[in-house]
């Protein structure tokens, strides 16, 4: 290809030799290269399942997120609550949002290839999540057909997310073991959007979504 | 309204004044001190309470260390594993020697690509490259979109802080800025309002722009996944809306495993804002098909970096991953700001990093910009023993300094060597003090403290006292009791 095939084995070599290592060690790998680390870190929460559960709604209030909490059976009508008092209109979601979460009488844009000007022009969006993670009050996203591709959950200003209770963990190590393996795709959301650039004082709202609400549907406990 | 220190410091080790002297502009600023001051005192508060409620703080550092020491001592092998995944995943990897060959790779990559403008992610490796002035040079308009950046970039200032860069700014001078470059009269100095005004500044260009330059806070070998993180959203925008997406990451910047993430994230925030977790994670791996660029480069940037992995006592250096707790903590930072460490990388991180990349031939006063203390080491989350390097350091800058033949003529090395002399045997030393005694009366004050020498003594007491030396002795009173109890 370009000059930086010359420069790849430059580099390798002058990492092998202030290594003290030989080209072909480094190629099979060693022992120790593929051994994991002491984790004795908390990999795994204590707290019992309904104060996780609270824990990840009171995290996300401190991040100035709007957290709603229902049951399986008030879900539609919990949406269609908190689309009404946005008091927006044109919403965008992915297609795995099942019809009967999308009340008919707002302007639904549903994503099969939108462009990014529909979607710019969009005031808000709807999405599912993949997990929940009360310690810090993130929400993983792994742009599932129910989470939408990562621009859909980014231009509109306002953003709904659906997280069963079911679906949150405590600690971030629980996550990863959730995970069951690496993962190509994901964004991790902590609260809208925010800057602390200018003195230190935390604005909400820059680039991302400045509005993020949350409905947590009550499956499990 | 008070001006910043000087517009552009200078930030190429090569160029930039000896710590000291380039110091000197700050300490005269007092709003620019106040700047710091304050944000710092902000971040270090907000880590302070967060580290605290984490139980297993400890083991999490300890956790964080291994999986960055065992990054680089196996780095050719894990670099070559993201290079494989990535490249399978549908990116391209590129090695870059050193930063001209950064440079050279990302403007070709450009020109295929016929850009004319990029928006860009905060990128700390891309300022170690110099790289907005060549871009400029070559025609391609830069956005920077961080909103720091964008301070610093229509202010034409100089990053002075690695995690908020434009910390040593404030409000009045933000709005002071804006309201210049942006046209708007009527901006008032509301941090709300001006956060405002660079989120319509940059809308359009997000929206229109078809490449995108960003660092990377982790490279995954495993996976040949590449995360960011940020929290303003301008990172995700470059990340997804641009065609194409050139990101370039140090070569010590990989982890070994996914799972490794599960430690790394939790420190870095802490430790770098003060929140459980920055807004927004980004992890993507090479290119994925309908969403974001369609085209991806990674150029992996040695720069010096290879040459610090010989020894385990640099090497260190490199598990930094760049959170500026350090920076926040250090005493002397806190006086000085950035500007005066004379490189991209300021604070204890950046004492050991840069003269370490100029190969100790540029930026050895930084090693003496430290009181020691030992803080930097503490607050460190990948366990980097700052102190330590920093010794290793000034040793390696004294025996080039002994080599240089001037050194002879320079009262420090004459007054050591007759130190030297003086310490070696108990009469001589003893003689000295009685000579001190005698030449140093003269300067004392009747409070019983020096506050003023001439000559070369005056280096001492113009910005500081001296104490007396007292009338006896303790071996003089020593040998006077030993007597009478005879």
């Amino acid at each position: 290809m370009r000059a930086s095939v010359p420069s790849r084995q430059a580099i390798l070599d002058r990492i092998a030799g202030a290594l003290g290592e030989t080209r072909d060690q480094t190629a099979v790998g060693s022992a120790k290269a593929d051994a994991s680390p002491a984790r004795n870190y908390i990999r795994r929460g204590t707290l019992p399942r309904g104060a996780c559960v609270e824990l990840m709604a009171d995290r996300l209030r401190q991040y100035d997120a709007e957290v709603v909490r229902c049951s399986p059976e008030q879900l539609p009508a919990t949406i269609a609550d908190q689309l009404e008092a946005s008091g927006k209109r044109v919403f965008a979601a992915p297609e795995g949002i099942p019809e009967s979460w999308r009340p008919g009488k707002f302007d639904w844009k549903i994503d099969r290839g939108l462009k990014t000007e529909e979607i710019e022009e969009t005031e808000g969006t709807f999405t599912a999540a993949f997990c929940g993670i009360a310690d810090s009050g993130t929400i993983a996203l792994h742009h599932s057909a129910a989470e939408g591709r990562r621009l859909l959950t980014l231009l509109p200003d306002w953003h709904l997310c659906i997280l069963k209770a079911s679906q949150i963990v405590e600690t971030l190590p629980e996550y990863f073991d959730l995970c069951k393996g690496p993962v190509p795709l994901a964004t991790y959301i902590s609260g809208p959007s925010a800057t602390a650039d200018i003195e230190m004082t935390r604005i909400k709202g820059v680039h991302g979504p400045r509005f993020l609400h949350v409905i947590i549907v009550n499956d499990a406990s | 309204m008070s001006k910043i220190a000087s517009n552009r410091s200078v930030l190429d080790p090569r160029k930039a004044s000896p710590f000291p002297i380039a110091a000197l502009p700050a300490l005269r600023n007092p709003q620019l001190r106040k700047n710091v001051a304050h944000a710092i005192d902000v971040i270090q508060s907000k880590r302070a309470r967060l580290v605290v409620e984490k139980a297993d703080w400890q083991e999490l550092r300890s956790a964080a260390s291994a999986i960055r020491s065992q990054a680089l001592e196996n780095l050719g092998k894990y670099l070559e594993e993201f290079e494989a995944r990535c490249t399978a995943a549908g990116g391209k990897v590129h090695w870059a020697a050193d930063a001209s060959e950064a440079r050279k790779i990302i403007l070709d990559l450009l020109r295929e690509e016929k850009a004319t403008e990029v928006v860009k992610i905060k990128t700390m490796t891309s300022a170690e490259i110099q790289l907005n002035p060549a871009l400029e040079t070559a025609g391609v308009s830069v956005f920077e979109t961080d909103l720091a950046e964008l301070i610093l970039q229509l202010g034409d200032e100089d990053p002075s802080h690695i995690v908020v860069p434009a910390l040593h700014v404030n409000r009045s001078q933000v709005r002071e800025i804006f309201a210049r470059k942006m046209g708007l009269k009527n901006l008032s100095d509301d941090p709300k309002e001006l956060t405002n005004a660079a989120r319509n500044y940059l809308r359009r260009k997000f929206l229109t722009v078809p490449t995108a330059i960003s660092g990377a806070n982790f490279l995954i070998a495993e996976t040949g996944s590449v995360a960011i993180v940020e929290s303003e959203g301008n990172g995700r925008m470059c990340l997804t809306l641009p065609r194409t997406l050139i990101t370039l990451a140090g070569i010590e910047k990989v982890l070994p495993r996914f799972q490794d993430l599960e430690v790394m994230l939790q420190v870095l925030a802490r430790s770098a804002t003060g929140e459980r977790m920055n807004p927004y994670t980004s992890l993507w791996t090479g290119v994925t098909p309908g969403d974001g660029p369609q085209r991806f480069h990674v150029v992996l940037l040695d720069n010096g970096r290879s040459s610090m992995l010989a020894r385990p006592v640099m090497r260190q250096t490199l598990k930094c991953i760049r959170c500026a707790a350090c920076m926040n903590t250090c005493p002397v930072y806190r006086q000085t700001g950035g500007h005066a460490y004379g490189s991209v990388y300021p604070g204890p991180i950046g004492a050991i990093f840069t003269p370490q990349l100029m190969q100790m031939k540029h930026a050895q006063s930084l090693p003496f910009a430290s009181s020691l203390c030992g803080a930097c080491y503490e607050v460190c989350p990948v366990k980097i023993n700052i102190p330590e390097v920093l010794l290793e350091l000034r040793s390696q800058a004294v025996n080039q300094e002994r080599k240089q033949v001037l050194r002879v003529f320079d009262p420090l090395y004459l007054g050591l060597r007759v130190a030297n002399l003086l310490f070696a045997k108990a009469e001589r030393f003893h003689a000295a003090q009685r000579l001190g005694r005698i030449g140093l009366w003269f300067f004392t004050r009747k409070d019983g403290w020096i506050h003023a020498l001439p000559s070369v003594g005056a280096k001492w007491t113009q910005t500081r006292d001296l104490r007396g030396l007292p009338r006896q002795s303790f071996r003089d009173w020593w040998a006077a009791r030993e007597k009478e109890a005879k």
